[in-house]
C-alpha cells in the first residue's frame, strides 16, 4: 500500500492557490519538499497530516483517505511542526512521557527510555527542555515523534536554524528510521541536504510541482558542466550554442553546457559582446542548487502573501 | 475519556513549575479575603465574614477561569495544538482537559479560602455543605472557563483576549451580590445585580450556609453550564477542522 497519495491536491486560500493539483506517490524513502518561501511546503505538511481541510483532489496516508479516516491516519503518521513545539518548563523525560501515554503506549517509562538513549538524550533526560540546545530539542522532538512507532513521519523544516553538526546528527537518526521501514516526508531550503540524503525530492514553487526525481536524475537533466558568471550591473541576456541559461541569482548567473572547458572562452565573449560586465566566471559539476534554479526561477514570495499579510494586518487594528 | 488525564497532567506540571504563578494564584485570594473581609468597616450583617466568603470565593473561580481561555490560545500559538490535532487522541478531550483543568484549579484556590475564612472567624458548615459549595463551584468553574475558551478560540490572538478578560472581569464582580445584600444597594444596582451570573453562584452558596439546599439554582447552573460546553465544544471543532 502506498504511504503517501495524492491525487490533484489543492488548497486555496481566497483568491490565492497555495497547493495547485499537487500529485504525489511516495513509498519507504526519505521524500524531501523543496521550494522557496511560501511556495506551499507547510500547506502540504497541513493537509496530509489532517490538520487543513483541501478545497479540491484527494490524499491517503497508507490506504486511509485524510477526510474520510482522519483517525486511522493519525494512527499512523507523527507530525514535527516547523516551529519547535516543546515544553520547555518540563524535563526531556516528562515532554516524552506525555507523548508515550497520549498514544496509548503499554510500557510509557520503558519506551522513553529507550527512545531518548537513540536520541542521544539520556544523560540530560532529567534536566528542563529550557537549558537545551536548539539540536537537542529538535532531537527530543524527534524522539517524541518516534514513540507510536509510526508509518510515516511528516518533518516540516527539521534542521533549521542548526548548526552543521546538529543537523547532520538530526539526519542520521532520520536515515536510522527508514531503515527499519518508515516513509520520511520532510520539507527544507537546504538543498544540499535534500541531495545528500533525500531518496527523492519535488520542487515546488507558487504550490506546482516543478520537478521531481532522485536528485541524481534531476541533476543529469542538466548538461555535464555547469559555469557560474559573476556580474558587475544588470545581465543582458546571451544565446549561444552548447550552453543552456539556467538562472539568475545574487549577481550570479549560470549555464550548462555539455563541454565547459569549451564553453567558457565562447561564453566570455558572448556575454562581453550583449554589453555583461564580467567579474568572474568558474566551471562546477550541477548540483541541486542548479536544479532548484532552473525549475523555480529567481527566488520570490508569491504576490498573494503580501496581500494576504497586509489583509491581517488590517484586521487587527480593527 | 482517553487523554484527559495526560493533558491535564501537563498542564498541572507546567502551572506547578511556573512558581510566580502559583503563588499569585494562592496568595490572591487571601489578600482579598483578609481586605475586604476584615478591614471593611461594613454592618450589613452580624458576621460580614460569612456574608463576604461567598463572594470572594466566586469572584476567584472567575479569575481563574476567565483567564483560562488563553491556555488553549497559547497551545494554538505555540504549535503545542497542531500536534496534539495530528495525535490519534479524541480531539475533544484537549478541550476537556483545558476546562477541568482550571475548575480543579479554582477549586484548589477555594479550598485555601476556605480554611483560611474558618480560621479568622467564619462559622463551620457540616461536609454536607461543603460538598454543595464545591458542587456549585464546580459548576461555576466549568461554566466561566467553557465560556472564556469559546471566546479564546473566536477571537485567536492574545491582546484582544487580555482586554476582553480585563473588560469583563471587575464590572461583573462589582455589579454582582459579593460585597452586599441587595437591600442594601440602589434600584439600579440591584436590578443588574439580579440578573448577574456571578450573583446567581454566590446566592446560591450563601443559600447552602444559611441552612437552604438550592436545587433549582444548582439545576440552572448545571443547564447553562452544559450549554456553554456544547457551544465551546462546537466552536472548537469548527476551528479545528
Ligand atoms: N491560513 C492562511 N491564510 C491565508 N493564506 C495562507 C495561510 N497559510 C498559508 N497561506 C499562504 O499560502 C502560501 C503557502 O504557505 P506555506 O506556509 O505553505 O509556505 P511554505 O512553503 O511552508 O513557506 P516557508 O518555507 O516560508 O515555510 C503562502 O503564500 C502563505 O501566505
Ligand atoms: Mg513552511
Amino acid at each position: 500500500m502506498t504511504a503517501i497519495l495524492t491525487e490533484g491536491l489543492t488548497k486555496k486560500f481566497g483568491n490565492l492557490c497555495a497547493v495547485d493539483s499537487l500529485d504525489l506517490s511516495i513509498e519507504k524513502e526519505i521524500f524531501g519538499l523543496l521550494g522557496p518561501n511560501g511556495s506551499g511546503k507547510t500547506t502540504t505538511v497541513l493537509m496530509l497530516t489532517t490538520l487543513l481541510a483541501q478545497t479540491k483532489g484527494s490524499a491517503s496516508i497508507c490506504g486511509h483517505d485524510t477526510l474520510l479516516a482522519p483517525e486511522k491516519v493519525r494512527d499512523c503518521i507523527s507530525y514535527v511542526p516547523q516551529d519547535m513545539a516543546v515544553d520547555t518548563n518540563l524535563t526531556g523525560r516528562e515532554n516524552m512521557l506525555v507523548f508515550a501515554r497520549l498514544y496509548g503506549i503499554s510500557d510509557p517509562k520503558d519506551k522513553v527510555d529507550e527512545l531518548l538513549a537513540v536520541m542521544e538524550l539520556s544523560d540530560r533526560a532529567d534536566d528542563l527542555a529550557k537549558t537545551y540546545s536548539g539540536g537537542m530539542r529538535r532531537r527530543l522532538e524527534l524522539a517524541e515523534a518516534l514513540v507510536h512507532e509510526p508509518e510515516v513521519v511528516f518533518l516540516d523544516e527539521p534542521t533549521i536554524g542548526l548548526d552543521v553538526a546538529a543537523r547532520r546528527s538530526i539526519w542520521n537518526h532520520i536515515r536510522k528510521m527508514t531503515k527499519k521501514g518508515m516513509t520520511i516526508f520532510m520539507t527544507t531550503h537546504y538543498m544540499d541536504e535534500a541531495d545528500q540524503y533525500c531518496d527523492r525530492v519535488g520542487i515546488i514553487s507558487h504550490g506546482k510541482v516543478a520537478a521531481m526525481g532522485t536528485p541524481q536524475e534531476l541533476k543529469s537533466r542538466l548538461m555535464k558542466d555547469v559555469v557560474t558568471v559573476t556580474l558587475e550591473g544588470e545581465y543582458h541576456p546571451v544565446m549561444l550554442e552548447g550552453a543552456v541559461f539556467v538562472g539568475e541569482s545574487e549577481g550570479t548567473v549560470s549555464f550548462t553546457a555539455g563541454n565547459g572547458r569549451e564553453a567558457l572562452p565562447l561564453l566570455a565573449d558572448a556575454l562581453k559582446q550583449a554589453g555583461n560586465c564580467v567579474k568572474a566566471m568558474s566551471l562546477r559539476e550541477p548540483s541541486l542548487d542548479d536544479v532548484f534554479l532552473q525549475s523555480v526561477g529567481k527566488q520570490e514570495e508569491p504576490k498573494g502573501f503580501e496581500e494576504w499579510k497586509f489583509r491581517m494586518m488590517l484586521h487587527r487594528r480593527n | 475519556m482517553k487523554g484527559v488525564a495526560t493533558y491535564m497532567y501537563r498542564d498541572f506540571i507546567r502551572w506547578i513549575r511556573y512558581r510566580v504563578g502559583v503563588i499569585s494564584a494562592l496568595v490572591l485570594p487571601a489578600a482579598w479575603l483578609l481586605f475586604v473581609g476584615l478591614a471593611l468597616p461594613v454592618t450589613f450583617t452580624g458576621n460580614y465574614l460569612d456574608f463576604i466568603t461567598p463572594g470572594i470565593l466566586v469572584m476567584t473561580i472567575l479569575t481563574a477561569g476567565i483567564s483560562s481561555g488563553s491556555l488553549l490560545m497559547f497551545d494554538k500559538i505555540l504549535g503545542f495544538l497542531n500536534k496534539f490535532l495530528a495525535m490519534p487522541v479524541p480531539r475533544e478531550s484537549i478541550l476537556v482537559s483545558k476546562i477541568l483543568f482550571i475548575s480543579v484549579r479554582g477549586l484548589i484556590q477555594a479550598t485555601i479560602i476556605i480554611v483560611l475564612a474558618v480560621l479568622i472567624g467564619a462559622t463551620m458548615m457540616n461536609p454536607l455543605q461543603y460538598g454543595l459549595v464545591y458542587l456549585i463551584l464546580f459548576l461555576f468553574g466549568v461554566f466561566i472557563s467553557a465560556f472564556s475558551t469559546t471566546v479564546a478560540l473566536y477571537l485567536d490572538d492574545h491582546d484582544s483576549f487580555a482586554a476582553f478578560t480585563a473588560m469583563v472581569t471587575m464590572p461583573l464582580f462589582f455589579t454582582s451580590s459579593a460585597l452586599m445584600p441587595y437591600d442594601a444597594m440602589p434600584g439600579w444596582l440591584a436590578t443588574i445585580a439580579r440578573v448577574n451570573p456571578l450573583s446567581f453562584a454566590i446566592d446560591a452558596i450563601r443559600d447552602v450556609g444559611a441552612g437552604g439546599v438550592p436545587v433549582v439554582p444548582i439545576l440552572l447552573l448545571f443547564v447553562f453550564t452544559a450549554v456553554v460546553v456544547v457551544m465551546a465544544g462546537y466552536v472548537f471543532r469548527k476551528v479545528t477542522v
